[in-house]
């Protein structure tokens, strides 16, 4: 049974400073996983609490909730000496201190690596920056679009039948925050490496780039850049494969090995282009692969996605529906999985939010959690 | 030689992965210091070994991100004495990773229940496309499907076309994901010294990445694929500069920053449509073809520098080249320039981020060749003699 104490991350302890959803969703991730996370904020509350996109109605941001279900909220102004006070006094009982405070006001924050390190040797202070604390850019400003871009994946997208459709079109970006996620993804990840460390080494300063964590998660572009191939959204689409239009939405194809092609062939109905001999070499394939996709997208219009999805899985032909955020929420397959729980906002009303992207079977995660009103932690000592 | 002095130094990892995203997760870690013991064989050697047609690759790959750093091993797992020597192998291990489907660990008699047999404090990694449960985990999958089932795919595309496929970023981004769950796991074992099964879900990580738009989805909302456009801010998006495909991606968070682009661009209007933030995101096409017109005229490169100068969030839409040639970038150690004797200098992703006092992290070693850490591995790690190792490899149990 999923407890408190069972949880992977069960007594560590995080203070939370978050502006960007870099450094939030390195705090979600803590908190998913048993870590207590307390939300620093400032008096008007954090900035992501009027970030989009808001729910209907309650104008409640959904942004918000999903990055902060299961933490705690204390306001904590450092400009003053209460806040500095309160602050000193949180940081003494914390394991991992996670900030995106941007260096020019650090100082006035006292919230410098080296003094920090001095009155708290065990302590894992991450720093969450767009451009990181160090090197020529570290204080450039960026959002989420400028990050993309920055870290070489945005100039890569849109690939394939969006590209072909648009070819005149700016690139395009990844929904929502995804350079974000991979910052926080891999705050939290080399927060928890240099925890590990504490015993043997004591504690230390992560200095965590966003740009830095796009380019890790794009290191295929860097690699086939030093095999002599510059990629470019106009042709780095797979030679045959892709997003392709059914008869009632989308689905994505995509066959990598030769006996999920030969699947493919069964079932397109084994037509007579594709039994041609030559296309048995998946190097000739490879050549004729504008031709192979023509004649794909004119059987797929034809056919409805459910049908070709289960077919496809039945051949072991890797295909899968575009699906909408609403089938994923009903989803059967989430659904059984639990990879929901029910959290309630601050106003009162009931949501269902991801809890995490994966799970600990000895010790499953708890799940759905409240999302905290601002300062509730002033409000229930003083109740 | 000086002792390294990295994160994770001591962790051993015994790594049965596969494709990209699980081998991008054993990487992260031994970049962190882990020592990453890579099983393969010569039957089935990792797909950069061989040709990739589908990705233009007409041979085998000479470097290998995801590979560096690991340490190399022959095991032929289709026979029993292979699959005893692997649960040797994790038993000497911490962390045992694997990325095959659902299943196939079962069938080798190296699921998570056998070897925690043999190693009780096992922490083990399941990476895959949709989990080991749910109706859905046998399907197979790559990184377009992932994005494709976990609903990233749908919402990302301009609102007027067509969903847009997600390429190794969705591997990888699983894999750091994966990296992370790992490193929770073992904070587990420290404390509790018990064992631990990561069942990571590649799709559940695409459908972390929309987590607004499923909270909205989940209030019985319709969420919408916004292309480049922002609720909160305009303009804001990918414009057009004086030179062919060199983009400049702008950010107008408020006021200050709109006042502070029109006196970098050493442009004015007093169009009342653009005087505030909430007038301009009611006019986002017009104010978007205002300041359009005005990036089309302009130098992206020295207008993302002068934009920034004043504060304004700018940068230019990067090639790999640009990164390439990005002294921040190198500077952080971010990118990292590697060769060996027979690989000429290229660029690689270095570490992941700047540690303080455990700061040994990033590229120690290339590629490996197949089976190159044999010796250590089978012959210093696990104790076998060379004449044992020489009767398993002619039994093509070490092949």
């Amino acid at each position: 049974m999923p407890s408190v104490d069972n949880q992977p991350l069960a007594g560590c302890r995080v203070i939370e400073r978050s502006r960007s959803v870099a450094a939030a969703y390195a705090g979600k991730l803590l908190a998913a996983m048993g870590a207590r996370v307390v939300l620093l904020e400032p008096e008007e509350g954090s900035a992501l609490r009027r970030a989009p996109p808001w729910l209907e109605g309650s104008q409640e941001s959904a942004l918000f909730a999903y990055l902060s279900v299961g933490k705690r909220s204390s306001v904590c102004d450092l400009r003053t000496p209460q806040g500095q006070a309160d602050f000193v006094l949180e940081l003494g009982e914390a394991d991992i201190f996670i900030d995106d405070t941007p260096l020019d006001e650090r100082q006035a924050c006292g919230l410098e690596p080296e003094s920090l390190a001095r009155r708290f040797p065990e302590l894992v202070h991450v720093s969450v920056l767009p451009f990181g604390a160090s090197g020529p850019k570290a204080r450039w400003n960026a959002e989420e679009v400028n990050l993309l871009h920055a870290g070489g994946e945005g100039f890569l997208l849109p690939n394939g039948l969006s590209n072909e459709l648009f070819p005149d079109r700016p690139p395009l970006k990844i929904y929502g925050h995804f350079s974000e996620y991979q910052g926080g993804s891999s705050a939290a990840m080399c927060a928890l490496a240099a925890w590990w460390a504490v015993p043997a080494e004591g504690g230390q300063y992560v200095d965590v780039s966003v740009q830095d964590a796009v380019l890790a998660v794009g290191a295929f572009a860097l690699q086939r850049l030093g095999d002599g191939s510059l990629e470019h959204r106009t042709t780095r689409s797979f030679r045959y494969g892709g997003v392709f239009r059914t008869l009632d939405g989308y689905l994505e194809l995509l066959t990598l090995e030769d006996r999920q092609w030969l699947g493919l062939v069964e079932l397109l109905g084994r037509p007579a282009w594709a039994c041609e001999p030559a296309l048995a070499d998946p190097l000739e394939r490879s050549r004729r692969g504008d031709a192979i996709n023509q004649h794909i997208r004119d059987w797929m219009a034809r056919h409805p996605t459910e049908h070709i999805v289960a077919r496809a899985q039945q051949l072991g032909v890797p295909a899968a529906k575009y699906r909408t955020p609403e089938e994923v929420v009903r989803g059967e397959q989430e659904r059984a999985r639990g990879l929901f729980g029910p959290a309630t906002l601050a106003s009162g009303r009931e949501v269902e939010v991801l809890v995490a992207p994966f799970q600990f079977r000895c010790t499953p995660l708890l799940r759905g959690g409240a999302v905290p009103a601002l300062n509730e932690m002033s409000r229930e000592t003083t109740a | 030689m000086k002792p390294l002095r990295s994160p994770l130094a001591g962790i051993r990892v015994a790594d049965f992965t596969i494709h990209a995203a699980g081998p991008f997760c054993t990487h992260l870690l031994s970049q962190m210091g882990a020592e990453c013991i890579k099983i393969e064989s010569r039957t089935r050697p990792d797909a950069f070994r061989k040709p990739h047609a589908v990705y233009g690759r007409m041979q085998a790959a000479t470097f290998d991100q995801v590979s560096a750093n690991k340490l190399s091993v022959r095991l032929n797992l289709k026979l029993p004495e292979a699959v005893a020597l692997a649960k040797r192998l994790v038993a000497a291990s911490d962390v045992t990773a694997e990325s095959f489907r659902p299943g196939v660990m079962k069938r080798l008699g190296l699921d998570f229940e056998a070897l925690a047999r043999v190693k009780p404090d096992l922490v083990m990694l399941s990476l895959s496309s949709s989990g080991q449960s749910g109706p859905d985990s046998h399907f197979a999958g790559y990184a377009p499907l992932f994005g494709a089932w976990g609903g990233l795919g749908w919402m990302s595309g301009y609102s007027d076309g067509p969903p847009v496929e997600m390429r190794h970023v969705m591997d990888h981004s699983a894999g750091m994901h994966a990296a992370l769950a790992t490193l929770a796991a073992l904070h587990q074992r420290r404390r509790t010294g018990l064992a631990q099964h990561v069942d990571l879900a590649a799709r559940e990580v695409a459908s972390a990445m929309i987590g607004d738009a499923l909270v909205q989805a989940s209030a019985g909302e319709q969420p919408q694929r916004p292309g480049n456009a922002d609720a909160a801010m305009a303009p804001h998006g990918i414009y057009a500069s004086n030179r062919p495909d060199r983009w400049l991606t702008l950010a107008v968070r408020d006021q200050g920053d709109w006042l502070a682009l029109q006196g970098a661009l050493g442009r004015a209007t007093t169009d009342p449509r653009f005087a505030s933030a909430a007038a301009r995101r009611a006019h986002r096409e017009a104010v978007d073809e205002l300041v359009g017109a005005w990036l089309r005229e302009c130098d992206a490169d020295d207008t993302a520098r002068r934009l920034q100068a004043a504060g304004v969030c700018a940068h230019v839409s990067w090639n790999m080249q640009d990164i390439a040639d990005d002294p921040h970038l190198r500077a952080r150690g971010a990118l990292a320039e590697v060769s060996a004797p027979d690989i000429p200098a290229r660029l690689a992703v270095g570490a992941p981020a700047r540690f303080s006092v455990t700061s040994d992290v990033g590229i120690r070693r290339l590629t490996p060749t197949l089976g190159q850490d044999e010796d250590y591995v089978y012959g210093e790690l696990l104790g076998l003699s060379r004449a044992q190792r020489s009767d398993l490899e002619s039994r093509e149990v070490i092949f």
